[in-house]
C-alpha cells in the first residue's frame, strides 16, 4: 500500500526522485570517498588524481605507516577503555537511578528528576574550567577513570531521562507481581527490569556512547600525556597541529582512515539499530 | 536502627533514593558542583592556582565584554545559529521527503546520508580543511563546472570562512536530523494525501499544507536540538579553522576554551562560560515557548 502513493507523489515521479537523490547522495559522500581512496594510493597520485584509485597506484603503505606513527594499538586501547568505562558508568548508574525515580512515587525524587532534565541542555563549557582544577586536585588528570567520570557527570542527566521515560512505560504490575513473589526492589531491578532495558541501552550507546568515542573536547583538556591519548586527540595532535606546510598527504589520509574505520565497521553491522536509536532518543511518547 | 520506625512505603522510598545516589553523586561532583563554582568564581579574581581570591563583582564580565574579540565571537555565534538552524532544517526536511518517496532505495540513501554523523568531528574538520584549501577539492570542482571566478582560499578569508564552516557543519549534521524528520513523516496518515490528490492539490501545496503542519513535533525537536548543538559546538570548528583567520570564525564556546587553556585567563574563561550558559538557556527556553503548541516533546 505504502509503495503505491507516497506523500502525494505518483509512481512516475518516483524515477525522478531517485535520480535526484542518487546525485545528492553521491555529492554528499564524495568527501568520504576522497579520504578512502587516497588512504590506499602512493603519495604523488594523491595530488594528481584525488578522486580516482588506479590499481597500479594502489598501496597499503600509507595505512601501515600511519598505524606505526600513531602508535595505533595503544591509542585504540585508550579510546576503548575510556569508552567502556564511561558507558559502564552511564548504563549502570543511569538505569539504577531511573528505576529508583520511576518506582518511588516520591515528590522529592520527582523534583530531583526535573532538575536533572533541566541540566541536559546546560553547556559543558560552563563546568569545564573548575572541573579541570577538581580533577587535578583528585589526581584524576591523564587517567581513564577521570575522563570517564567527566563524561558520566555530563551525560548522566540525559541517560537517566531516557531510562526513566522507558521504565515508566513498563506496566507497574510487573514489579508488583515480583513483590508478591518476595522480590526485593533490587532483585526486581536486576532480574525483571534489566532484561527489558536492552533496546533503550542500545539507544544510550548510540546517542552518548558514539559521541564519547568521537569526542575531542574532553580528552583535549583531561589528557596531556601522549601515551594516554584517545583516537580523536591523537589525530588532532598528529595532523592538525603539525601545520599545513609540513603536510605529509599519505599520513593525513592514512591516519584519518584508521581513526574512522572502527565506527565504519560497527555501522555496517548494526545500521538498523543506529537509525532506531536516534529516533527513539528524539521522540518521547 | 531507626529503620524499624518507618512504614513500608517509607522504606521503599528510602531504597529508591539509595538507588539514585551513585548517579546523583557523580552528576553533583563532576558536573553541577563545577558549574556552581564557575558561577561563583566568575565574580572573583580567582586564577585557579592561588589560594586566595576576592570578590570583584562584575569586573570579569566587563573586561570580557569590552575585549576587542567579544563582538566578533558573539556575532559569529549568532551568525552560525541564524544561518545554520533554518538551512539545516529545510535541507534535512527536503532530503527526508526525498528519502521517504524514493521507495526501496530510500534505506540506502538514509544510511549514506546519516553516516558522516557517526564520524569524529576531528576527522570531519580535518577532511574539510583539506577540501577548502586553495588547491583543494572544492576549488577543483568549481573549475570543473566553469566557476573559476569563485576559486579562493575559503577558510583563509574573512568573508568566506563562516559560510564555508556552515556548509561543513550542515553536511556533518544533516543525516541525524533527517532521521528524526523521517520518523515524523512515517506518522502522517496516507489518506490525507490521497484525498488531496483527488482535489488536485499540487505537490508543493501538499508539503506546505499537510506535511509540515503534521510533523510539527519533529520540527520543534530538531529546532531545539540543532540550536543547542550549534551554540555549544566545539570540536568541528576548532579542528576546521581553529577560530581563524584572527577571530573571524571563533565562537563563544571556542573562546571559553581559548581563555582557559590557551591564554590561561581563568577568570575571563569563567565569566564567558557563564555568559554562554545564560545564552544557551535563554535561546532554548524562548524556542520552546514559540514552537511548542500541542505537541508533547522534550529533547
Amino acid at each position: 500500500m505504502k509503495s503505491k502513493r507516497l506523500l502525494g507523489f505518483r509512481r512516475r515521479a518516483r524515477v525522478g526522485i531517485n535520480v535526484v537523490m542518487v546525485l545528492i547522495v553521491l555529492l554528499l559522500i564524495l568527501p568520504l570517498w576522497y579520504v578512502l581512496n587516497n588512504a590506499f594510493k602512493v603519495e604523488k597520485e594523491i595530488l594528481r588524481r584525488p578522486l580516482v584509485l588506479l590499481p597500479s597506484a594502489a598501496t597499503l603503505d600509507s595505512v601501515i605507516r600511519s598505524f606505526k606513527a600513531m602508535k595505533y594499538p595503544r591509542v585504540f586501547m585508550n579510546s576503548a577503555v575510556v569508552f567502556a568505562l564511561s558507558c559502564a558508568l552511564l548504563i549502570s548508574a543511569g538505569s539504577l537511578a531511573a528505576f529508583g525515580i520511576a518506582m518511588a512515587k516520591s515528590r522529592f525524587l520527582n523534583a530531583v528528576y526535573v532538575v536533572l532534565v533541566a541540566m541536559i541542555t546546560l553547556p559543558f563549557q560552563l563546568a569545564m574550567v573548575p572541573l579541570i582544577f577538581l580533577l587535578k586536585g583528585l589526581r584524576l588528570m591523564n587517567s581513564y577513570l577521570g575522563t570517564a567520570l567527566v563524561y558520566s557527570g555530563w551525560f548522566l542527566p540525559f541517560v537517566v531521562f531516557l531510562y526513566t521515560g522507558f521504565i515508566r512505560t513498563v506496566p507497574k504490575e510487573l514489579e508488583e507481581a515480583g513483590r508478591v513473589d518476595g522480590c526485593g526492589l533490587f532483585r526486581s531491578y536486576r532480574s525483571i527490569y534489566i532484561p527489558l532495558l536492552k533496546s533503550i541501552t542500545g539507544t544510550v550507546l548510540i546517542l552518548r556512547g558514539v559521541p564519547i568515542w568521537n569526542d575531542l573536547l574532553v580528552p583535549i583538556i583531561t589528557i596531556s600525556r601522549a601515551t594516554m591519548s584517545t583516537l580523536p586527540l591523537k589525530l588532532y595532535s598528529f595532523i592538525a597541529s603539525s601545520g599545513s606546510s609540513a603536510t605529509r598527504w599519505n599520513l593525513v589520509f592514512g591516519s584519518t582512515f584508521l581513526v574512522s574505520v572502527p565506527i565504519l565497521f560497527v555501522f555496517l553491522f548494526l545500521q538498523r539499530y543506529f537509525v532506531r536509536g536516534v529516533v527513539a532518543g528524539a521522540i518521547k511518547g | 536502627m531507626g529503620l524499624a520506625g518507618l512504614t513500608q512505603v517509607q522504606k521503599r522510598q528510602l531504597v529508591c533514593f539509595l538507588f539514585t545516589l551513585p548517579a546523583l553523586a557523580v552528576v553533583f561532583v563532576f558536573f553541577l558542583f563545577p558549574m556552581l563554582r564557575a558561577l561563583l568564581f566568575s565574580f572573583t579574581n580567582w586564577d585557579g592556582i592561588a589560594r586566595t581570591y576576592r570578590w570583584i563583582g562584575l569586573k570579569n564580565f566587563q573586561t570580557v565584554v569590552a575585549d576587542s574579540s567579544f563582538k566578533q565571537i558573539v556575532f559569529n555565534t549568532l551568525y552560525l545559529t541564524i544561518i545554520y538552524v533554518p538551512v539545516l532544517n529545510v535541507v534535512a526536511l527536503l532530503l527526508a521527503v526525498g528519502v521517504y518517496n524514493a521507495g526501496k532505495a530510500g534505506n540506502v540513501y538514509k544510511a549514506m546520508l546519516f553516516f558522516p554523523n557517526l564520524l569524529s568531528m576531528t576527522v570531519i574538520g580535518l577532511i574539510w580543511n583539506i577540501i577548502y584549501r586553495y588547491n583543494g577539492l572544492f576549488n577543483q570542482f568549481l573549475k570543473l563546472v566553469g566557476l573559476k571566478v569563485l576559486v579562493q582560499d575559503w577558510l583563509g578569508q574573512v568573508n568566506t570562512v563562516l559560510p564555508a564552516m556552515s556548509v561543513t557543519i550542515i553536511w556533518f549534521a544533516v543525516g541525524y536530523y533527517l532521521l528524526i524528520y523521517l520518523a515524523g513523516l512515517n506518522t502522517v496518515p496516507l489518506e490525507l494525501y490521497e484525498s488531496a490528490e483527488v482535489e488536485g492539490v499540487s505537490a508543493w501545496q501538499k508539503l506546505v499544507r499537510i506535511t509540515i503542519p503534521l510533523i510539527a513535533p519533529s520540527i520543534t525537536i530538531n529546532a531545539v536540538l540543532s540550536t543547542i548543538g550549534i551554540v555549544t559546538l566545539f570540536d568541528l570548528p576548532f579542528v576546521l579553522t581553529g577560530g581563524g583567520p584572527g577571530f573571524k570564525s571563533q565562537t563563544i564556546a571556542m573562546h571559553v576554551y581559548a581563555y582557559a587553556f590557551q591564554q590561561l585567563r581563568t577568570s575571563y574563561a569563567l565569566a564567558l562560560a557563564v555568559i554562554l550558559g545564560a545564552f544557551a538557556i535563554l535561546i532554548t527556553s524562548l524556542q520552546l515557548r514559540f514552537l511548542r503548541r500541542r505537541e508533547e516533546v522534550i529533547l
